[in-house]
């Protein structure tokens, strides 16, 4: 058995070499937030972060992941309250059919940790390796703007 | 254990081309050596007379180096033309020479910067220019048992160095289907010293053009014209040997190497603070 840390828990994978972090996130962990569409890296769904970076686990070696912190869209709320990002994604529409919805969220956490305040046009680049299918684009990026205003309110209450 | 398994153990870097192969059949090893962990390649370090970059620096390192050195920033750009955010945390800079595509997008950087590849194997390291490191499609100078290590640019003793690289595109996650880059050394004298090229994506490696760069060397970046620069572009372009494929027609390659030859020097005397008349 392989331990990973996953969402800040240890968690046990199989030691088989040939599968992808998403694949054993999926499968083994039942983690399947963590969703696979084109498998090739270029649609983004599968994204997770790989100590705080964004990263496409379809791509990455499941062994791979030993030693590193994991977060899965699992792991972003704090019991019933919803991460700030996830909020605002429910308050913009940012989604519709919502497959490529856990990925968006993931990518916005990493981009938003970079460039807290950004406009929408970073936020377009920002998010620019991730698909929606449906085109709800214009509302994923309000969502991001929403979610950066609340992230920015959270850390000014904490002052 | 490179050398121990033979040509069924290969490299596994950030695995984004690797991940490919080994899906689509390219490749079947039954060893993967994973260097994804080994921070001694994972470097960028700026001196006087050179830049070095690790062989396993993420993309994403390398474009958060913008600040260090206008050649950095100049590669930093490019990187912010490749893959996606989430994929260039794990795509690394000697896994895309190594990859060896002839449609990669640093490649045609190192080669116009003159850069030279540093490879380890048994018997220590040896270096061949980023030209002579690309054999064919996929295909390198570094041997089975060995490892690319680094790259390193060198910097001009006596004046400065500036390079653009320019590519078509049809979408932010496609490969390029044509690229070009060029970099342009300015003596103090003001005289123009050494003119690289590099041509992507028109032949099955990354082509220079010794002759177009000799027709722009020694001149004075003052006397340097829009048309010099066309006529520079022209002969280099006489050089690509493009294929039609489902990216673009062998013809609109042709065509547009030369303009993104013409381009990337431009913006390379512009950069000096030339004025193009
Ligand atoms: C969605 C997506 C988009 C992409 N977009 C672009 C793009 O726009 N432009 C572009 O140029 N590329 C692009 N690529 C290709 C790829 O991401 C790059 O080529 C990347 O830099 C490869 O690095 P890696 O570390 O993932 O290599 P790996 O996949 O780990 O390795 C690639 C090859 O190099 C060998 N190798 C790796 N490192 C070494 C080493 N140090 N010594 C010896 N051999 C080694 C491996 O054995 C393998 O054969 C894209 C890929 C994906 C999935």
């Amino acid at each position: 058995m392989t331990v990973l840390k996953v969402n800040g828990r240890p968690v046990e994978i199989s030691d088989r070499g040939d599968r992808t972090l998403a694949d054993a996130l999926r499968n083994d962990l039942g983690l399947i937030g963590t969703r696979v569409s084109c498998a090739e890296g270029e649609c983004g769904s599968c994204t997770i972060l790989v100590d705080g970076q964004p990263s496409t686990s379809c791509l990455m070696l499941a062994q791979q992941a030993e030693g590193k912190e994991i977060t899965t869209i699992e792991g972003l709320a704090d019991g019933d309250n919803l991460h700030p990002i996830q909020q605002a994604f429910v308050e913009e529409q940012g989604f519709q059919c919502g497959f490529c919805t856990p990925g968006l969220i993931i990518s916005a956490k990493a981009f938003l940790a970079e460039n807290p305040n950004p406009t929408a046009d970073e936020v377009a680049v920002g998010m620019s390796g991730n698909i929606c299918r449906c085109g709800a684009y214009p509302y994923i990026v309000k969502a991001v703007l929403r979610g950066a205003e609340k992230i920015r309110a959270v850390a000014l209450a904490a002052e | 254990m490179l050398a121990e398994h033979g040509p069924d153990a290969m490299i596994w870097a950030g695995g984004t081309d690797m991940t490919l192969h080994w899906q689509r059949e390219k490749v079947s090893p039954t060893v993967c050596v994973d260097i994804r962990d080994v921070s001694q390649l994972d470097f960028i370090e700026v001196g006087n007379d050179a830049i070095r970059i690790g062989a396993m620096t993420a993309l994403a390192t390398l474009e958060r180096a913008a600040g260090r050195h206008h050649i950095l920033k100049m590669l930093s750009d490019i990187t912010k033309l490749m893959c996606t955010p989430q994929t260039r945390t794990l795509a690394t800079v000697g896994g895309n020479m190594c990859n060896a595509s002839p449609a990669a997008d640093l490649s045609p950087a190192f080669v116009a910067l003159d850069a030279t590849a540093v490879i380890f194997g048994r018997n220590g390291t040896r270096e061949v220019t980023a030209y002579d490191f690309f054999v064919g499609v996929n295909r390198t100078a570094v041997a089975q048992d060995e490892i690319l290590q680094e790259v390193t640019i060198p910097l001009p003793s006596d004046g400065e160095i500036h390079g653009s690289y320019r590519r078509i595109d049809r979408t932010v996650v496609d490969i390029a289907l044509v690229n070009g880059s060029a970099a342009v050394t300015v003596g103090i004298d003001g005289v123009i010293s050494k003119v690289g090229l590099g041509l992507g994506a028109v032949a099955p490696i990354i082509l220079n053009a010794p002759d177009a760069s000799a027709a722009l060397e020694g001149t004075s970046l003052a006397d340097v014209t829009r048309d010099k620069l066309a006529e520079v572009a022209a002969i280099a372009a006489r050089h690509a040997k493009p294929i039609t494929d489902v990216r673009a027609s062998a013809g609109y390659r042709q065509d547009m190497v030369e303009v993104m030859l013409r381009r990337a020097l431009e913006d390379a005397i512009t950069n000096h603070g030339g004025k193009l008349r």
